[in-house]
């Protein structure tokens, strides 16, 4: 089964630092791959331990992602393509691109993403891959049960229950945080492709006309919370004497 | 800040992948463990027979490729240098000592002795799946009644026919009750002294080997030390390693890798006690200010810094002259003094920076105190290493004197050929 696998780049955490003027400090920055698309990586390995076939990285990002796609590569899998581009895109414009890039990939059957995206957190990405396919798909997936080269048996891990579904394909999952954690690279793979050429196409090659994307008009961040107050006085009593007429004084009572 | 940066007069981008590689797994495998896996080392009862997470961990850096690390590929290894190794244990330590340890006597000790000292089939039989991490290797030269005076070994090996009966006992064994193999050392020829000691591979299984693990230890209290107790242990000739009466040589050789692995893992734990500290004096305020405004503090943290620096430059020389093919006792045995009595300093001060919450396994700094105190006393104490120096600068012991088999220079075309 030839399965393609959606990789994006995320800062890490508690790698983002705010400037004294309130804004990102981009310097800062460590650049990691998604968490739970390390999650999907780990998924399509593991259906590609039993049943053999192609494991493509595809990824929508600039020049400096290579670096991750080697390390999915030395992770296991088989090929990898990076769409490059450095502008920003809505996840339905971003969609629209990946599953054309998809298209490219020798019969695809299977796309495996994350469950959503550390930074944009939208996880709406694998629903819109299926749309736009029009293949079936699953949100969730804690654990691979059962794989063909037809259906897939699969674990959702709801807040309440869990539950199995089977699903035919071609299809798109998107993978949760299970309990398989990602595998590490073994040294000789990541010395392997350490200068490994990434497959690169530009967004035009795939795409001839993107979807119209929704302009940021303005940025408003939300009005600062007044800072509490400490109640000074000589003693309980009449610090709640104070405290009762501030409250009437504010109308709170 | 980055401190490994800057480094490439020594180390390559092959390196920086290593490291990055290596603390993933450290990190993501072994540090939201350590301290439980640290304190229940800490009770007596609770061995390292119960502690079911070494054998998977290690055989998991066994498929990772750290085993083999700075081996051939030919022989089941990475085909990396030995600089790599010292990235390697630097990584490991920086996490915890026990990490470093499966490396200092599985690779350094075991697995390069074998590599300089094995004829063909020792290499095959014993490196090749010691270097893919199927079987793992340990390393016994001190006893009960000797440790730095190892001439004073007791153990003796009685050669009948086509086999050495082995009979004696090594103490204070990293990974004894784990180990599927053991480069031990025995007198053969007890008259002899230094001269009539002779060096063999022992397999687990052996009728009249066992092990026993050690309890109560101040530090690695997550990994293995125990002994190992050798009753008639017949074992044949063709594990016998080098020459007979060899056996002194091949154990100090095996310490110019052991050391240099102690020495290189140290400077990972100087590491870790500087980036607990930095975190640390960051959040903690006194008088109003971040603890690390203050002067006395920036001191203890400036020195953890010129320590690192001064053993990470120390080591990566020892690792140079390492692939360079060049005798290296001297360098290694200074870099493996600096570094841990440096290790033991800085996690003092970082326990000191820390204040009362240092007195506690709440922050991982106690246990670098703890950990850091076993290096200034194995692979040759703090003592013996002053001595060596003071002796290589006054001319009294020779810089590089003649061994039948040296650690083959490192050759990248040759390690990484299949």
């Amino acid at each position: 089964m030839n399965i393609v696998v959606c990789l994006k780049q995320v800062p890490r955490d508690n790698s983002v630092a705010i400037t004294a003027q309130k804004s990102i400090d981009a310097s800062g920055i460590e650049m990691i791959t998604n968490l739970f698309d390390e999650y999907a990586l780990e998924a399509a390995l593991h259906i590609n331990d039993s049943l053999s076939g192609a494991v493509t990285v595809l990824s929508l990002g600039q020049d400096d992602w290579v670096d991750q796609i080697r390390r999915a590569l030395a992770m296991g899998a088989t090929d990898a393509l990076l769409i490059n581009s450095d502008a920003e895109y809505d996840v339905y414009t971003a969609a629209t691109i990946l599953a054309a890039a998809t298209k490219r990939t020798e019969s695809p059957q299977l796309v495996v993403c994350g469950r959503n995206a550390t930074d944009d957190d939208s996880a709406a990405m694998a629903p819109m891959l299926a749309r736009i396919l029009g293949w079936s798909h699953v949100t969730y997936v804690s654990r691979i049960v059962a794989a063909s080269e037809t259906t897939l048996e699969l674990e959702r891990k709801l807040e309440d229950e869990q539950e199995i579904v089977r699903i035919k394909l071609p299809a798109v999952i998107s993978v949760a945080k299970g309990d398989t954690e990602p595998r590490h690279p073994p040294l000789l793979r990541v010395r392997k492709f350490a200068k490994a050429e990434i497959p690169t196409l530009a967004v035009s090659d795939v795409v001839a006309t993107l979807p119209h994307q929704p302009q940021l008009v303005d940025r408003v961040p939300p009005a600062a919370r007044k800072s509490g107050e400490i109640i000074e006085g000589a003693d309980v009593a009449s610090k709640v004497a104070t405290l009762v007429d501030r409250l009437i004084a504010d109308q709170a009572l | 800040m980055d401190f490994t940066a800057n480094y490439d007069m020594f180390l390559n981008e092959e390196h920086d992948m290593l490291r990055q590689t290596v603390r993933e797994f450290a990190e993501r495998e072994v540090l939201p463990h350590i301290r439980e896996w640290d304190r229940s080392g800490a009770a007596h009862g609770e061995g390292p027979e119960t502690r079911t997470y070494i054998r998977p961990l290690i055989e998991k850096m066994g498929k990772l490729g750290f085993l083999g690390i700075c081996m051939p590929v030919r022989y089941g290894g990475a085909g990396m240098d030995y600089l790599a190794l010292a990235v390697l244990c630097e990584e490991l330590e920086r996490v915890d000592s026990f990490l470093r340890v499966v490396a200092s006597v599985h690779i350094g000790l075991n697995s390069m002795t074998i590599f300089q000292w094995g004829n063909e089939e020792q290499k095959q039989r014993f490196l090749v799946p010691q270097a893919q991490g199927r079987k793992i290797g340990a390393y016994g030269l001190t006893e009960p009644n000797s440790g730095t005076d190892a001439g004073a070994m007791e153990s003796t090996a009685r050669r009948d026919g086509d086999h050495y009966v082995l009979n004696g006992e090594k103490i204070w064994i990293s990974l004894s009750d784990i180990a599927d193999t053991f480069v031990v050392f025995a007198k053969t020829d007890p008259a002899k002294g230094n001269r009539g000691i002779s060096c063999f591979v022992l397999e687990r299984g052996m009728p009249g080997l066992s092990t026993y693990p050690l309890h109560g230890k101040l530090g690695v209290r997550a990994g293995n030390t125990g002994g190992v107790v050798m009753q008639d242990v017949r074992v044949p000739v063709a594990n016998r390693l080098g020459e007979e009466g060899e056996g002194f040589k091949i154990a100090m050789t095996a310490l110019d890798s052991g050391r240099y692995t102690v020495a290189a893992g140290a400077v990972g734990l100087i590491q870790a006690s500087l980036e607990a500290s930095v975190k640390y004096a960051k959040e903690r305020h006194t008088f109003g200010v971040p603890i690390g405004d203050h002067q006395l503090v920036k001191r203890m943290m400036s020195h953890m810094v010129r320590k690192m620096d001064m053993g990470r430059l120390l080591v990566y020389k020892s690792g140079w002259m390492k692939n360079a093919g060049r005798r290296n006792t001297r360098e290694t045995t200074l870099a493996k003094w600096h570094a841990t009595v440096s290790s033991w300093e800085s996690a003092d001060d970082a326990v000191q920076i820390h204040g009362a919450y240092g007195f506690s396994d709440e922050y991982p700094v106690e246990r670098f105190l703890r950990n850091s105190r076993g290096g200034v006393i194995y692979e040759g104490t703090r003592e013996l290493q002053e001595l060596l120096q003071a002796d290589y600068a006054l001319g009294h012991r020779e810089i590089a004197p003649k061994l039948r088999c040296e650690l083959p220079a490192y050759n990248k075309a040759e390690w990484e050929a299949e």
